[in-house]
């Protein structure tokens, strides 16, 4: 355990799908020789098959305090790198169409807002992922040359490149997959929840980049910290699939917001857009508890009350937003 | 016998199997010894000259072990590389220790070259075109201090009052030199040696130069497999031969 713990928290309800967390990342940190695949920031569209392809049911993670086999994603499950053919179609005169080569087949948010349906309505929505800077991070158990670490500091997980093998023995152990082997390397990477901006008291480039304004950082320890109202004090916000056993630090305020056409009056539980089912595969059971409350939390506002905490998810500053402690967290030389 | 019995026996066997190649111990008995050769060719000349600078140099049928599974979550994998044939010359000062096996799968690439170029001013990065392959690699180990041994050092890459040297080749990523005091303590030097490898008929032919070793020290091999998804010590190796 780390003496500090840095957190997140997305609100769903709030993600446009625009992707500038995904580039904001990519510029920073996934822009050299070998990462070209690597998105440490992705967004999927859920219900979806997410990147790597279906990640969520190849396997990893902790059952009964031992890890769980899994397979290694292929670059089947990523997508394939492709070129167009522009200088055969501007400069050889070819007439055919500008195409891309090698067939995409796959890729990131390669089903975009494709979704699922509800009865007779299509859903969905928007899933930013990162590392899960976890309690128990299955893949520093599973490194057998001890490379991954969780600062005491501040709990983020970080492979070092120096003692980094490229076994993957992590990528298999991770059940949200979001280790990724650079081949060009020959070791693995992987999100480090900017700790190079935090201890400048600089926030994520993804939160801080965030359109939607939906991305909170702080301690989870800090009673100040919004990520600790949210999930601890409010308790709106889960972590993705609980039951891999790993204790996410990324948290979710699950959609359940606006009502699905034609239901005014009724109860979102009672009649959900998106299926309780599917949040409690994504987020596990308490997410019944957390609904009920977000919808007594919107009830209170829309009878005149006010509501501490749609007002803090509202977000409307950098100050509410963020509260980043970097004298907190410094290294004690 | 129940399925529980018998892991349980199978696991006593497998304990005591582990504890005898695991810890420091005697010197290996006869039987486990490599004849060298002091060859009339250069060193040079057996590296790059090809099979012929080799012929007079006897070889040694060394068998090689699987290590049993070491986590819980490894998938199992057969005995495909049953032994390795060694060939050791002293020539120049050096030792050449030419290893020789079968394995039908090649597993090595050629890597895309990496512009000097930093990648911030390019257009385009070099891909990551497969992140699930392993390669086909090879090592010799031996004690940091050869000769003023009396024991062998543990074949876990060696122990903390044991250190050893891995002289290390990848078919893909070259060769490196290592040094360890224990399982999980590799660690590269950076530096490399000469070796020479190659291919052919379903074969690998590698051989390495070593500084020259006093008569007397043990020496131990492995061999990874890529298309069994080796690496790490998830290989084939053999017990301590020792060089005559």
């Amino acid at each position: 355990m780390s003496r500090h713990q840095y957190a997140m928290v997305m609100d769903l309800n709030k993600c446009l799908g625009c992707q500038t967390c995904t580039i904001a990342c990519k510029k920073l940190w996934t822009d050299r020789d070998g990462t070209g695949y690597m998105y440490w920031n992705n967004v999927e569209t859920r219900p979806g098959l997410g990147y790597p392809r279906q990640w969520d049911r190849i396997g990893g993670g902790w059952k009964d305090g031992s890890l769980q086999p899994s397979p290694l994603p292929t670059m089947d499950d990523y997508g394939h790198a492709w070129e167009y053919n522009y200088e055969q179609r501007l400069y050889e005169g070819k007439k055919q169409p500008v195409m891309p080569s090698p067939e995409p087949k796959s890729g990131c948010n390669w089903d975009e807002d494709v979704g699922g349906m509800n009865e007779d309505e299509n859903y969905f929505f928007y899933l930013p992922r990162i590392c899960n800077h976890c309690t128990y991070p299955a893949c520093l158990e599973a490194c057998p040359r001890k490379a991954i670490y969780k600062r005491e500091e501040d709990g983020i997980v970080v492979i070092d490149q120096d003692r980094c093998q490229g076994y993957r023995y992590c990528i298999k152990a991770c059940p949200y997959k979001k280790i990724y082997f650079n081949e060009v390397t020959g070791k693995s990477e992987k999100c480090i929840f900017c700790y190079p901006r935090l201890e400048k008291g600089q926030v994520n480039a993804c939160a801080a980049q965030c359109p939607g304004r939906l991305r909170f950082v702080g301690l989870l320890d800090d009673p100040e910290s919004p990520v600790h109202k949210l999930v601890l004090v409010h308790k709106i916000a889960l972590p993705l699939f609980p039951e891999k056993g790993t204790q996410p630090n990324v948290f979710y305020v699950p959609p359940f917001n606006p009502p699905k056409r034609e239901n005014y009056g009724k109860s979102i539980q009672e009649d959900p857009r998106v299926p309780l089912d599917y949040l409690m595969y994504l987020f596990g059971p308490d997410v019944k508890d957390v609904i009920t409350r977000l919808e007594a939390e919107l009830k209170k506002t829309q009878e005149g009350g006010r509501s501490e905490a749609l007002q803090l998810l509202i977000g409307r500053d950098a100050e509410t937003r963020f509260h980043v402690l970097p004298q907190l967290v410094q290294i004690q030389l | 016998m129940r399925t529980s019995q018998l892991s349980i026996v199978a696991s006593a066997v497998l304990l005591l199997s582990l504890m005898t190649w695991a810890q420091a111990g005697a010197k290996p008995a006869a039987g486990q010894s490599l004849s060298v050769v002091a060859s009339p060719a250069s060193a040079d000349n057996l590296l790059h000259g090809g099979p012929a600078a080799w012929n007079q140099i006897v070889v040694k049928h060394v068998a090689l072990n699987r290590t049993p599974p070491l986590y819980d979550t490894d998938e199992p994998a057969t005995l495909e590389i049953p032994s390795v044939d060694v060939r050791t010359a002293r020539a120049g000062g050096k030792l050449l220790v030419q290893l020789n096996w079968r394995d039908p799968t090649h597993d090595a690439i050629a890597l895309p070259e990496v512009p000097d170029t930093p990648p911030e001013t390019r257009f385009r990065k070099v891909q990551t075109e497969a992140d699930d392959r392993f390669f086909d690699a090879a090592a010799v180990m031996f004690p940091a201090k050869p000769g003023s041994d009396a024991i062998a050092p543990s074949l876990q890459m060696g122990d903390a009052e044991h250190p050893v040297e891995i002289y290390y080749w990848n078919a893909t990523r070259g060769a490196m030199l290592m040094q360890a005091q224990g399982r999980g303590t590799t660690r590269r030097s950076g530096q490399s040696f000469p070796v020479n490898s190659t291919y052919q008929n379903g074969q690998w032919n590698v051989i390495f130069e070593l500084p020259d070793l006093p008569s007397g020290t043990t020496v131990a091999f492995a061999v990874w497999n890529g298309s069994q998804k080796d690496r790490d010590g998830r290989k084939y190796f053999s017990v301590w031969q020792v060089l005559e």
